[in-house]
């Protein structure tokens, strides 16, 4: 077996510096708490209610969505967290990317994204979100997620089981606790930048000029 | 005991006392459904984290201004129709406006919320809440029979359409009034089912099958003020349900051990009735529209004729 | 001159005068005829007084005008009703061809109620009913001018059986009683049921057919629907009133004297009332025009005036007199909305238009009000009419029954009323209706002031109880107490308007605030197309609301209740005598010697049985 790896698809080094785009993430786990001595009270009290509440959106945009039923049922029980499910992003707190993402339904992806109201939290399963995973070489996937949309934790495996996705969770939870999670504000601050990614993988561009907020 | 302030704040604490017990009775349900799931399930207070998040978020979309307004529709009806009930039955503590409405208003207050819930939801814009509010109405044509039947037969049998005058009739004669007209129970009950909007009638706001219908497009301090009335009103038709048929509850006096008394017994006793819904929806697959109006027209009914009959004959 | 006959003589000079300005100057026309109607309404509570009467007598008959309590309490809904759709018809009816016709018909229509609620003898009575039909009629056929459509015919043909079956009463009470004065016949027991039952039926028969009473409401519907929308505010209204006026009267010495045969009657006529509320309610349901839900639940709505009255006791009368004034207010602003609504956007097909609530917020401001009023809910004054008509079947008329059917046809109000505002103003905007504009202002005034008695008297409804007491008063009642702003039964219990009224609105105003003050800056408003759709996105000319088969499931549910179609069952009867007249005809032949044979054949028979004949 050779060791040469397909990368197609993959930027090399001169292709970045040539592109002069900067592919570096933008928005992570940043801290975006006010400063203030009085209000860190109030925005602990409100992260505490944030993160033993999750409202997850259900959706399924790919196949690791095949976890999904298994950590909210009776075995491995999500909802003692107080995770549930939510049926539109605007009830939503958290967008489960569940696995790769070919660039259809990026699209829909970045809309329901962009409908959810802050703070929203982005949790990314699997690894084809972190490089391309199993489908690195393929032509209409994406290599990786947060050049398009802002990520908060990532779940490595392919497919994580339910005990990795409650830690995911877990781990969701310490970074709201600190105040590092939400990247909401920070994606609408940088949206040219993600809009010249998103619109250089979708072909058939077709969203409206205004964004939600 | 008089003086505006004092009652003012007796209505601030009946809808404070509405809205914890409200509250804590959601959280038990999804406690009581983990629990028949073999699973552990959220705490019983998982309810108030919710809420809190919701009011805490950052950004609120509305949608036009009935899209605003509706949430507060809803509060509007639970409130007023909180405000009529008696709480207790001495009637110096809760009194609120008890003595000034009767049932035939109460049938009607409870429908504003919906009105506006519904105005709210065709505001948005999606197909959706459209729909499920055409499903959520032609379902309210169907229980909203056999509730009129039970209360109609139940002021027949009294000569009385004010909750008070049943409620003394049931201290005074030490029966309660389930077991002066069963049926009227009967019919009350079954429609309470499709009130509480449980399985088998929640299709109203299926989530997987109509994106949760009209709440599909509230998100943030809307829901929260949506979820706050739906706590509010969950409570106060617990309440008519324990008033008209379980003998009210405060038959402890008028001290203050006795008014804990008896709002302890208010809830011992809206909690047995809030089972019965919460244990037929766990097991009940759900109905489509058509078969949840067809079923309120035929048993149900059948119950709530009996029940007149009952009355007048008997 | 009495000042009855000044107002009359008001509005008919006025009406000719409008038709013939209309040769003259198109503009002169509107103008004129809000000028008439101005006059006589001013005159009217200006200088008419209760007692005020005019004798005249014409040949042998001798006709007799007069003003009590009850004919006061309609001229509120005639004038004032008509008085608002004239006004509001000025800009409604702008631009639109035979004007002349229109106003002049339309101030006919309105001497012609003027006259019958002001009739004490029943030749007057039949006059000014018929003048009424016909001018009415002229105004259903308006739209069809060179093409008379079906709806017409119906009307006609209705109207004809009604005024006829009430010209027969009217010859056997003379026949019988001796006098055609209508206070007379009264007392001397005209209208009882116990002798001569057919007097009364054949009244109510005449009555009922312009009240809309199952089964002969098939007029209704279309005639409401097709007439020009000004003048339905004042047909559904005013004139649907005028039935419900002798309906009220044949049933008075039923009222007083509760004897047997008038039991068996009221009964029947409740359950005629209370069908009809239900079948009209489950028929508005289904229509896709906003123009013919209107109408069905028109139908719908007197079918409650009638279970009202048909109680024969206190509280349903009044029920049916408040319930009268209610829906002349409300339905007359609803009808005013779909005109104001088809004339700025073109047509009021539920599944072409939508989302006009933000082109046309008055409007729908109006239509929420009205809404609100005719489902009933509180705090508006609704809630009193069905509180009444509740309390009258559960407490005074051990109806019980029927108190099920009118809280079904009411529940089942709740769908059609949400439909219609559903329909027309919320949802997802079309495209076409990008340059709709609200209406304008003097469509606008009649609109607000009809929302406004709405309101009033919903904390109020003492307003309109005092003059509907005195009514029943006149009518023969004994008097009772009203209270202004609560309402109580006669097992005592009691509900307080106003402070309900009061909670509701402190609740709304510190929920308002609170909802819209707390994170201010943070929430946006956004329109209809961004909604959460699965991550799609709309494409050009594509409208995502959900108009068609809006109640298919309680279509599904309540298939049996459909099948019956009272259209079908009186155009079978129309078919089968015209087969059987069919038969007749061909006794005549056109041949002159048939003729002969006829005429001969007839001599003999006399010639053979003279004797047995002129014995």
């Amino acid at each position: 077996m050779s060791n040469k790896i397909n990368t197609i698809g993959i930027p090399t080094e001169e292709e970045i510096k040539k592109a002069q785009i900067d592919f570096s993430p933008r928005c992570t786990s940043a801290g975006r708490v006010n400063d203030k001595e009085t209000q860190k009270m109030v925005e602990y009290i409100l992260n505490f209610a944030r993160k033993h509440s999750l409202f997850v959106l259900a959706y399924g945009t790919g196949c690791g969505a095949i976890e999904i039923p298994a950590t909210m049922t009776s075995r491995y029980d999500a909802e003692r967290f107080g995770i549930r499910g939510a049926a539109t992003p605007r009830q939503a707190d958290v967008l489960l990317i569940t696995g790769y993402l070919s660039t259809k339904t990026l699209k829909r992806v970045i809309r329901v994204y962009e409908q959810m109201q802050d703070p929203k939290y982005v949790i990314a399963f699997g690894s084809c979100t972190i490089n391309g995973g199993m489908y690195f070489d393929s032509y209409n996937t994406i290599k990786a997620l947060d050049r398009y949309i802002p990520v908060d934790v990532y779940i490595a495996g392919c497919m994580p089981r339910p005990e990795s996705v409650i830690k995911g969770f877990i781990k969701l939870q310490e970074l709201i606790k600190d105040g590092n999670a939400g990247n909401g504000e920070c994606y609408r601050d940088n949206l040219d930048w993600y809009r010249t990614n998103q619109q250089k993988i979708i072909k058939n561009w077709d969203f409206p000029d205004k964004y939600n907020w | 005991m008089e003086g505006i302030g004092f009652e003012i704040l007796g209505a601030l604490l009946t809808t404070i006392l509405a809205f914890v017990v409200g509250m804590f009775f959601g959280g038990l349900n999804r406690k009581i459904t983990a629990r028949t799931q073999n699973r552990v399930g959220p705490p019983v207070y998982q309810n108030f984290i919710d809420l809190m998040k919701l009011q805490a978020k950052r950004t609120n979309i509305a949608h036009g201004f009935m899209g605003h307004v509706a949430p507060i529709w809803i509060i509007i009806a639970a409130t007023t129709v909180l405000m009529f009930i008696p709480i207790l039955h001495d009637g110096l503590w809760f009194r609120n406006l008890t003595f000034r409405g009767d049932l035939i208003f109460l049938l009607y207050m409870m429908v504003f919320g919906s009105l506006g819930m519904a105005l709210g939801a065709g505001q948005s814009g999606n197909p959706n809440s459209a729909i499920g509010v055409s499903r959520g109405l032609s379902q309210m044509v169907g229980f909203e029979i056999p509730f009129v039947l039970a209360l109609v037969s139940l002021m027949i049998q009294f000569q009385t359409t004010s909750i008070q005058d049943l409620m003394a009739y049931q201290h005074e004669s030490g029966q309660w009034i389930i077991f002066a007209n069963p049926f009227a129970f009967l019919a009350a009950i079954l429609s309470y089912l499709g009130m509480f909007r449980y399985s088998p009638f929640d299709i109203v706001g299926a989530p997987a099958e109509l994106a949760s219908g009209p709440i599909s497009e509230f998100g943030g301090k809307y829901l929260g003020t949506v979820m706050t009335g739906g706590s509010i009103f969950t409570f106060v038709k617990l309440v008519l349900m324990v008033d008209i048929f379980f003998g009210g509850a405060g038959n402890f006096g008028t001290g203050f051990w006795g008014v804990v008394a008896g709002l302890v017994e208010l809830v011992v006793k809206t909690f047995i009735v809030y089972l019965i819904p919460v244990f037929i929806g766990l097991v009940s697959p759900r109905f489509r529209t058509e078969q949840a109006i067809r079923f309120f027209w035929k048993w149900p009914t059948v119950f709530g004729v009996i029940a007149v009959l009952w009355a007048v004959f008997l | 001159m009495n000042t009855l006959t000044i107002i009359l003589l008001i509005l008919t000079i006025g009406a000719a005068f409008t038709y013939f300005i209309n040769a003259v100057n198109h503009k002169l026309t509107a103008i004129s005829a809000f000028v008439t109607i101005t006059i006589a309404t001013g005159y009217f509570f200006g200088l008419a007084e209760l007692g005020d009467q005019f004798k005249f007598a014409l040949g042998d008959f001798s006709m007799q005008w007069g003003l009590n309590a009850f004919s006061y309490y309609f001229i509120y809904i005639v004038l004032g009703l008509s008085w608002l759709a004239l006004l509001y018809s000025i800009a409604y009816m702008e631009g639109k061809a035979r004007l002349g016709y229109y106003y002049g018909a339309f101030l006919l229509t309105i001497a012609g109620m003027f006259g019958v609620v002001i009739s004490q003898d029943f030749i007057s009575l039949f006059i000014f009913w018929e003048i009424m039909t016909w001018a009415s009629f002229l105004l259903v056929i308006y739209n069809y001018y060179y093409n008379i459509k079906t709806e017409g015919m119906k009307y006609m043909i209705f109207s004809a059986i009604g005024a006829y079956a009430m010209l027969t009463a009217i010859v056997f009470i003379h026949h019988y009683y001796g006098t055609f004065l209508i206070g007379e016949a009264l007392s001397k027991g005209a209208f009882s049921f116990n002798q001569h039952i057919f007097i009364p039926i054949f009244l109510l028969l005449g009555f009922g057919i312009k009240a809309a009473v199952m089964p002969f409401h098939v007029w209704a519907p279309g005639a409401y629907a097709k007439t020009p929308m000004s003048f339905t505010a004042v047909f559904s209204g005013a004139l649907s009133k005028m039935g419900i006026f002798g309906i009220a009267l044949v049933f008075s010495t039923y009222y007083i004297t509760h004897n047997a045969g008038g039991f068996i009657a009221s009964q029947i006529l409740a359950w005629m009332g209370g069908i009809t509320a239900v079948m009209g309610t489950i028929y508005a349901l289904i229509q896709t025009d906003a123009k013919r839900l209107l109408a069905y639940s028109s139908v719908a709505q007197l079918g409650y005036i009638v279970v009202g009255l048909s109680t024969g006791t206190k509280l349903g009368i009044m029920a049916a007199l408040y319930l009268a004034v209610l829906h002349a207010a409300f339905k007359g602003a609803l009808f005013m909305v779909a005109g104001a609504v088809e004339k700025q956007a073109g047509t009021t097909d539920m599944t072409k238009i939508s989302g006009l609530i933000k082109r046309m917020p008055w409007t729908f401001l109006v239509a929420l009000i009205s809404i609100i009023t005719l489902a009933g809910v509180p705090p508006l004054g609704g809630f009193v009419g069905k509180w009444l008509i509740y309390e009258a079947l559960i407490t005074e008329s051990n109806n019980y029954f029927l108190a099920i059917v009118i809280f079904f046809s009411s529940t089942a109000a709740f769908l059609y009323s949400y439909r219609f505002l559903f329909g027309l103003f919320l949802g997802q905007e079309e495209e076409d209706t990008k340059d709709v504009k609200e209406a304008p202002v003097t469509m606008l005034i009649p609109m607000l002031m009809l929302s406004f008695v709405s309101i009033i008297t919903g904390v109020m409804p003492g307003l309109v109880f005092n003059p509907a007491a005195k009514a029943m008063n006149a009518l023969g009642f004994a008097d009772t107490n009203w209270d202004m702003t609560s309402l109580s039964n006669i097992w005592g219990n009691t509900t307080d308007l106003s402070l309900i009224g009061i909670f509701i609105i402190i609740v709304f105003i510190l929920g308002f605030a609170v909802l819209t003050l707390k994170g201010r800056k943070k929430t946006k408003s956004v329109g209809t197309k961004d909604i959460s759709s699965s991550g799609e996105l709309w494409k050009e000319g594509e409208n995502w609301t959900f108009q068609q088969d809006f109640f298919k499931p309680f279509q599904r549910a309540a298939a049996p209740l459909y099948k019956f179609d009272m259209d079908k069952i009186w155009s079978d009867m129309g078919n089968a005598l015209e087969a059987f007249f069919g038969f007749f005809r061909k006794v005549y032949t056109g041949n002159g010697q048939t003729y002969a044979i006829y005429v001969i054949a007839f001599l003999a028979i006399l010639l053979i049985f003279k004797d047995y004949i002129f014995n």
